[in-house]
């Protein structure tokens, strides 16, 4: 259950960003989740839900954007989507390969409002 | 307003781990972060390669685990400084945590620091502790489709060993295809079938660390060797 301690993380790394723009409460973050993570997104959304209470993110929307796997092949240097796990090139079948996306764990933004705001 | 953030998710983990690393750099002492599922065999292996490197490495162990030092016991029988590092249910070690075990570890004496994470094929992937390089474990009760469903396990080791291999007769465990499919993911990673009870491939586990850990040898080295 890694997604508790993501929870915990976004709601702290955006909890710092409000404060260091001067407000006061987060009302939406915006993540990117690379498949490579792992994450269940279903269980992310009742950590954070579980996470947020009692913090500047209390009331707080989670906008979770999936991330797909991929890879550059070393032998042809195609960019290419992997699916289903398969590694392999779909151009030249070159095993292996560079992962170019897919490893994402992000706090893109938040919107957040001043105590005086909303 | 929108503020935008960009920023990893761990990044505070992740800044714990490089002062980890820093200090471990500073001492000269190589670690390793041993990560596989429950019951895959990681004390076992580490149980029958220390005996391998003594007179050649000092050796200590941050053992990592939910509940109860009975790991810690393990390690501690084989004369081993070792420290439990207990995360309370938690699935993973993180950077905090290793750091509070390595203050508590005789560096002056160490030149190989292994940390035994929490049994769990997928959340310790996850997280950065400041180690040098990552040991998978597989077992192959657990099955030989594992690397491709835990797929970051494998992606980022250096080492994958695959233990109990004096089951395979037993099961229906394809080496060739767990194999295939750690290269897939991993073409970097050396593998290394093994089998604690009757010694099989301890030895080529014993030689890989010891050649991580020369004394004296420059970690940096050390860290781009396969």
């Amino acid at each position: 259950m890694h997604e508790l301690s993501i929870a915990r993380a976004l709601i702290e790394a955006a909890a710092t960003a409000a404060r260091d723009a001067g407000a006061q409460r987060v009302t939406r973050l915006r993540c990117r989740v690379g498949a490579l993570r792992m994450v269940d997104p279903r269980l992310l959304g009742e950590a954070f839900a579980a996470a947020r209470e009692g913090t500047a993110c209390a009331s707080a929307e989670l906008d979770v954007t999936p991330v797909g796997l991929h890879g550059r092949c070393r032998a042809c240097d195609h960019d290419f989507s992997i699916s289903g796990w398969d590694w392999r090139c779909p151009i030249c079948g070159g095993e292996g390969e560079g992962l170019t996306a897919g490893d994402e764990l992000e706090l893109v933004s938040i919107d957040a409002e001043t105590s005086d705001e909303g | 307003m929108r503020v935008d953030v960009l920023r990893n998710v761990f990044a505070r983990n992740e800044a714990a781990a490089a002062e980890n690393r820093r200090l471990l750099d500073q001492r000269r002492i190589v670690c390793i972060n041993l990560l596989g599922g429950a019951g895959s065999g990681k004390t076992t292996l580490l149980e029958a390669v220390m005996p391998r490197l003594r007179g050649h490495m000092r050796v200590a162990v941050l053992e990592g685990d939910l509940a109860t030092t009975r790991d810690a016991d393990r390690i501690a029988a084989l004369d081993v400084p070792v420290v439990q590092l207990l995360t309370d249910g938690g699935c993973h070690l993180n950077a905090t945590l290793v750091q509070h075990g390595l203050a508590r570890l005789p560096l002056d004496e160490i030149d190989l620091v292994v940390i035994e994470n929490v049994g769990n094929p997928i959340c310790p992937a996850n997280f950065d502790l400041g180690e040098h390089a990552r040991i998978a474990v597989l077992s192959v009760a657990e099955g030989s489709d594992k690397p491709s469903k835990y797929p970051l396990l494998f992606k980022e080791a250096r080492l994958v060993v695959i233990t109990k291999c004096d089951l395979l007769a037993m099961t229906d465990f394809d080496l060739d295809q767990a194999m295939r499919d750690i290269r897939r993911i991993n073409p970097d990673a050396l593998v290394i079938p093994t089998d604690a009870r009757g010694g099989r491939g301890i030895e080529d586990v014993a030689q890989w660390l010891r050649s991580r850990c020369r004394v004296g040898a420059d970690v940096e080295c050390l860290n781009v060797m396969g």
